[in-house]
């Protein structure tokens, strides 16, 4: 049974697991999506933040 | 009645018409029908379909030497090519419909799942947002208390917390930090203020963390004075909140605040 047999089988074939699926991988895509806008902002604004000049300020 | 001899001037001049040589005596060349060129067209729907079917009466011979072949309009119509709407795994055609089944089925619903995926984000941000809109409103916390237990604040430490939308900074001051703070003449400080004025227990500093300056948040233990500090312009705080150097003009405010058992601060 190939790859693409077994995802089929196991998370699209039925509802049920499609609607599974489509809730687990929310979670996965918020976490991602969250975290991956949180590192961008903090790109952008290096130095700028509490983060990068807290060393020069608490013992 | 005409007489024979009025007439037989006509005929004679009839006659001589015939005979003249004016007459045909040789067929001439017959000029051929102009031959009107039909364009072909293929039947491609069904209005060119039904123009290829009789429309009048019409009849069949049959017979030993007669064809009865009837040319159908499906032997001349060419498949229309649909390759532009068809996914390339099943263009090759030595390659079975039933092997690339899955991985066509897996795409369409990884896009259909994908669309799930991102509504349910997006529905839960919105439910998100008016749940919390049915949290305590600006209002009810302007006038919220806070209780505090003492007794997780260790000594020398300053713990912030949230009390009105500022934050609010328990210190539990160590002995050493009290006697120094008792100790500072009042007439050197720029607000002055006894250390008893701006406690009720000598261990327990209670004070609003927002600069008296331009109400940035100081952090605590640290600066010149060993209580907090304000990183926005310089404000050095000593260890009772009051303000020993830098532009601030006043000391940190202390909230109204009471201890009803010894473990235990009520602020508001």
């Amino acid at each position: 049974m190939s790859l693409s047999k077994t995802i089929y089988n196991t998370l699209f074939k039925r509802s049920s697991t499609f609607a599974l699926t489509c809730v687990v991988s929310a979670f996965v895509f918020e976490r991602g999506f969250n975290l991956g806008c949180d590192t961008f902002f903090e790109t952008i604004n290096k130095g700028k933040l509490w983060q990068d000049i807290k060393d020069n300020y608490t013992q | 009645m005409l007489k024979p001899p009025a007439v037989s001037g006509y005929f004679r001049a009839v006659s001589q018409v015939v005979t003249n040589q004016l007459a045909i005596t040789t067929p001439g060349t017959v000029v051929p029908k102009k031959a009107v060129s039909k364009i072909p067209f293929g039947a491609s729907s069904a209005l060119s379909l039904s123009r290829t079917l009789p429309d009048a009466d019409f009849s069949v011979s049959s017979g030993p030497a007669v064809s009865t072949q009837i040319r159908w309009a499906h032997t001349d119509i060419s498949v229309p090519n649909f390759d532009n709407y068809r996914k390339s795994s099943t263009k090759d055609p030595n390659i079975r419909n039933s092997d690339t089944e899955d991985s066509r089925k897996n795409f369409t619903y990884l896009i259909a799942g994908g669309l799930g995926a991102s509504s349910a984000y997006a529905a839960k941000n919105v439910i998100t947002f008016f749940i919390q809109s049915m949290s305590a409103s600006a209002d009810v916390l302007a006038l919220a208390k806070i209780e505090i237990k003492l007794a997780d604040i260790p000594e020398g430490k300053s713990v912030t917390f949230k009390w009105r939308g500022k934050p609010l900074f328990i210190r539990h001051r160590s002995a050493d930090e009290i006697a120094k703070e008792q100790a500072v003449a009042v007439s050197s400080l720029r607000d002055p203020q006894h250390d008893n004025e701006r406690t009720q227990r000598p261990e327990w500093l209670v004070v609003l963390g927002v600069c008296t300056h331009l109400g940035c948040v100081p952090i605590a233990n640290s600066g010149d004075y060993g209580g907090y500090y304000c990183p926005c312009h310089g404000s050095h705080y000593d260890a009772s909140g009051r303000i020993r150097k830098g532009p601030a003009p006043l000391n940190l405010e202390v909230p109204p605040h009471n201890f009803p058992s010894d473990d235990v601060v009520i602020v508001g």
